[in-house]
């Protein structure tokens, strides 16, 4: 149960990195995916809650106890508190961009899809952190 | 008629989930709250800033500026702002 949650936690988390960077190499020439491809971005940021919301609530406070105790506490009290609400903007994030190409202003959204694809990677190198500290 | 402003639907959940986050910290009665009634606070803030996305996306969908900020600005500076603020609020609450 916990590989799979962990696995598709992982997917989904790279979906939002590779999406958007195809969705801004093709932004300009608007070919006839790109509405599709933004609203399964926008879609797959929410269900990534799913998955997160199963690691975090149920199988972290294991991996918390660890990182506390050990010598990078503020791998819990800074990363992974930091990361647990940047995760929650998200799909708030993913749904604007989506939300601009499906309103024709897909020039406006361009920001926006920047910002998921970097605040998907912080979140993931975040995670790598955190599963570092728990060693520690 | 625009359907939904997703611009301004972003900054009011960017604005509350700073809010949430500062005080379900500062105010443990409150992260209680929000424990008891959605089972975890993450999921409180989860559901509470949703439905904030939605509920101001669709009432403030016609307009096209809050005071002097047009909805673009005011989301992408709220969202940031936000962003930056949960990072420094943890990094000062684990420095105290």
């Amino acid at each position: 149960m916990r590989d799979f949650v962990l696995f598709a936690h992982i997917i989904a988390g790279l979906a939002l990195i590779a999406f958007p960077i195809l969705i801004l190499l093709y932004l300009k020439k608007k070919p006839k995916w790109l509405k599709a491809l933004s609203f399964a971005t926008a879609a797959i940021s929410w269900l990534l809650l799913l998955p997160s919301g199963k690691l975090y609530i149920t199988f972290y406070p294991a991996t918390k106890t660890l990182v506390k105790a050990g010598s990078w506490p503020w791998a819990h009290d800074v990363i992974m508190e930091t990361k647990e609400h940047w995760g929650l903007l998200l799909p708030i994030i993913a749904t604007v961009a989506a939300g601009l190409v499906f309103t024709n202003k897909a020039k406006d959204s361009k920001k926006w899809w920047a910002l998921l694809i970097i605040l998907s990677a912080l979140i993931g190198i975040m995670g790598r952190i955190i599963k570092i500290g728990a060693l520690k | 008629m625009a359907k939904f402003n997703f611009y301004l639907g972003a900054a009011a959940s960017a604005w509350l989930l700073t809010v949430l986050v500062v005080i379900a910290e500062l105010v443990e009665p409150f992260k209680n709250f929000l424990k008891a009634t959605f089972s975890h606070h993450w999921i409180g803030k989860a559901v509470m800033i949703t439905f904030a996305f939605l509920v101001f996306g669709f009432l403030l969908r016609n307009k096209k500026s809050i005071g002097k900020f047009s909805d673009d600005k005011l989301a992408w500076y709220s969202m940031l702002g936000s962003l930056i603020v949960i990072f420094l609020f943890f990094v000062i609450e684990f420095l105290k």
